[in-house]
């Protein structure tokens, strides 16, 4: 089960994800926002929130951590915070490495606080940090 | 936005999620949890009926801030607290969210912005705050 045992670790990075028109054009779409210029174009860049297309992805090394006894659907997301140096573009090639910065267990539950790096073409674009509040099972933890 | 100083309050934005929304954001996003889609595993939870995602709340949030500043390479952080869910029936209307922001600081050309959301008159996102630079 996690514990504070855990804060600094960290997971190979993902493989590289191409940010392409269609998919930021759908992502802007979902959020209403599909008719904003700067998410169309020759120079189109991705909503700030896309991030977490990305960053999400790089939680699964996470949670298929057996060591850890996490499991998604008992986690609850609450909170997050992006920093960028630059917004992602299309064509953008993408990496994501997670790192456990924080772990605070009480009895069956744990607020566990992460950050996702997400790099391109070797320069940091964007750190997305999450805090979890994950709860087991009260039997799992007797 | 020369002149923009604390104080300085942005357009707000009022935007309906219904079921499509939801299921649109979830395909776009790829987070598939069903708790945003079935009812079924949302009752499991002990929640009345399915929530938006947090995310899309946070993303829809941020375009009061893009939609100000005209570029959305502009915003350089922000930062949410997820305080309570977006419940949304099956229904044509779905459930209307409405968002603000205000500009709390200007410093070294970068607004800090406080950002509001609002469902049921009750603040759905807490300490949520982005940064925008201005120069």
């Amino acid at each position: 089960m996690i514990s504070e045992s855990h804060i600094g670790r960290t997971y190979p990075p993902t493989a590289p994800y191409a940010v392409s028109a269609a998919k930021v054009a759908e992502f802007a779409a979902a959020l209403g926002d599909g008719d904003n210029p700067a998410y169309g174009g020759p120079d189109a860049v991705a909503p700030p929130t896309f991030a977490v297309v990305l960053s999400s992805t790089a939680w699964g090394a996470m949670f298929d951590d057996h060591e850890l006894g996490l499991s998604l659907s008992r986690t609850v997301h609450t909170d997050q915070r992006f920093s960028w140096r630059r917004p992602l573009r299309v064509g953008d090639e993408v990496t994501a490495t997670l790192r456990i910065d924080k772990v605070r267990a009480r009895g069956t539950s744990a607020f566990i606080t992460l950050t996702v790096a997400l790099d391109a073409g070797g320069e940091r674009v964007c750190d997305a940090t999450s805090t979890l509040l994950h709860t087991w099972p009260a039997e799992d933890v007797a | 936005m020369s002149t923009v100083e604390p104080g300085t309050v942005l357009p707000a934005l009022s935007v309906a999620f219904t079921r499509a929304t939801l299921v649109r954001y979830a395909g776009a996003s790829t987070d598939l949890n069903p708790i945003h889609w079935s009812e079924r595993m949302a009752h499991q939870l002990g929640l009345p009926t399915v929530i938006a995602h947090g995310m899309l709340t946070m993303g829809t949030a941020l375009r009061v801030v893009t939609d100000w500043c005209g570029d959305p390479g502009r915003v350089l952080s922000y930062y949410v607290r997820f305080t309570k869910p977006v419940t949304v029936d099956d229904t044509d209307e779905g459930s209307t969210v409405t968002f603000g922001g205000t500009v709390t600081k200007v410093e070294n050309g970068v607004a800090t912005i406080s950002v509001e959301a609002r469902f049921d008159d009750t603040k759905v996102l807490g300490a949520a705050t982005a940064e925008v630079r201005l120069d």
